[in-house]
């Protein structure tokens, strides 16, 4: 028995590592984004900038959504490694909400810059902008479907060892895209009002 | 939580560590915020100071949700993510040197146009880049009450042409038509403030409109032609 349950603990670690190395490629695709941002900000060709573009109020809220959303999916955690079903399912639906309240803040925003005719096309500056932040847009939404469709087989089917392993890795993710987002939230957001 | 009497003391560990990290983030993400909206700094020392709290929160991060590094055995992890570090460093430094080196050395066609003609420099190395050499006559269009007058302006190449606002108001002169803006020798947009005059060299020929954005309904047209 102790065989076993050691066995499952280095499987567990051998997952967890490959998963993280992921994470850490991801981690290069986004400073590659962030490079390009860096570099492209200021090119507008005479257009508006971020600073008369990007709200930060608005960017503030977002950050509090998802830095609480974080916090939320912790605690979700500490439930499901005590097989505790409904709190699990509890925490990790805050989860979701808190991260869908993100995505349509997000939709909402490039929805207004394309309406005010700041397309990926108009200029280096709006290309960098839209690539980057919907990269991470992008990222959050395959998140939500992960989280969904992981509570969706926990209600039918249960919370077993296999299915924590998952939500560890789900975790794992939605803290990397928080990590993410904190620079976004530096670089761009803040940064256009420096 | 309800049942937290319940716990073991290591789950109640991994709350309060949640909970610390959660409080620092958000001092962490509402201070820069407070220091950019209030531009209690500025400049350089702003940027360094909100990237400084950006490190601070991946630090927090790091430690207190991914709990990086807190385990018995060689943490793999923590060395990739090291590395990890390393590697975006290269990137991103080696990217914003470079690129910024080039981008200060080689122009857009765009911006050489509009230097030329802002800097009146009529030849490159005996080569002639179509801007003009000296002033010839000056036309003026005054912006009134949402009017432009004259409506159309007839010119020859190298003559000026002078925008003028007279009814108080800030204009953003654009050349082409609303919504399907077009370019006049390299400039996109004229800002005309209120009750003030700007001049340009009509470097270029052709026939070209141009309206304020604020009030798109009058548009107005200059045609310039080759001078003889």
């Amino acid at each position: 028995m102790v065989n076993h349950e050691a066995h499952e603990a280095a499987a567990n670690d051998r997952t967890m590592f490959g998963f993280w190395l992921y994470l850490m490629t991801d981690l290069i695709m986004f400073s590659v984004l962030f490079a390009a941002y860096a570099v492209l900000q200021n090119n507008t060709v005479g257009g508006e900038s971020g600073r008369d573009l990007l709200s930060l109020p608005l960017a503030l809220q977002s950050t509090l959504l998802l830095l609480t959303s974080s916090f939320t999916c912790g605690i979700a955690m500490i439930a499901a490694r005590r097989y505790d079903k409904f709190q699990t399912i509890l925490w990790f639906g805050i989860t979701f909400l808190l991260g869908a309240i993100f995505l349509s803040f997000e939709m909402k925003e490039f929805a207004e810059l394309i309406h005010e005719g700041q397309t990926l096309q108009t200029n280096a500056f709006t290309s960098a902008f839209f690539v980057l932040v919907g990269t991470h847009g992008l990222h959050i939404t395959s998140g939500l479907l992960w989280i969904a469709v992981t509570l969706g087989y926990i209600v039918k089917r249960g919370l077993n060892s296999n299915m924590v392993r998952k939500l560890a890795l789900i975790s794992l993710f939605w803290h990397f895209l928080d990590i993410v987002w904190i620079f976004i939230f530096t670089i761009v957001y803040l940064g256009a009002f420096v | 939580m309800s049942s937290t009497n319940h716990l073991s003391s290591a789950e109640r560990r991994s709350i309060t560590s949640y909970t610390v990290g959660f409080i620092l983030s958000l001092i962490f993400t509402l201070i820069p915020y407070y220091l950019v909206v209030n531009q209690v700094v500025t400049g350089r020392t702003l940027l360094i100071t909100i990237l400084g709290f950006a490190i601070l929160q991946l630090i927090v991060q790091v430690v207190f949700f991914l709990h990086l590094g807190r385990g018995p055995k060689p943490s793999w992890n923590l060395y990739f993510f090291i590395g990890t570090i390393v590697a975006i460093l290269f990137v991103v430094v080696g990217s914003i040197v470079i690129i910024n080196n080039l981008h200060a050395n080689v122009t857009s066609s765009e911006q050489t146009k509009r230097l030329i003609n802002g800097e009146g420099i009529y030849q490159i190395g005996g080569e002639l880049t179509g801007a003009c050499k000296g002033r010839y006559d000056n036309h003026k269009v005054t912006f009134k009450d949402g009017k432009i007058d004259p409506l159309v302006t007839v010119a020859s190449r190298c003559d000026t042409i002078s925008f003028i606002e007279d009814s108080g108001v800030d204009v953003a002169l654009v050349f082409g038509v609303h919504n399907d803006h077009g370019v006049y020798a390299g400039l996109k947009e004229i800002e005309l403030h209120k009750n003030r005059t700007k001049t340009i060299t009509l470097s270029q020929t052709g026939t070209y409109q141009f309206h304020d954005n604020m009030q798109p309904e009058a548009i107005g047209t200059f045609a310039v032609y080759e001078y003889k």
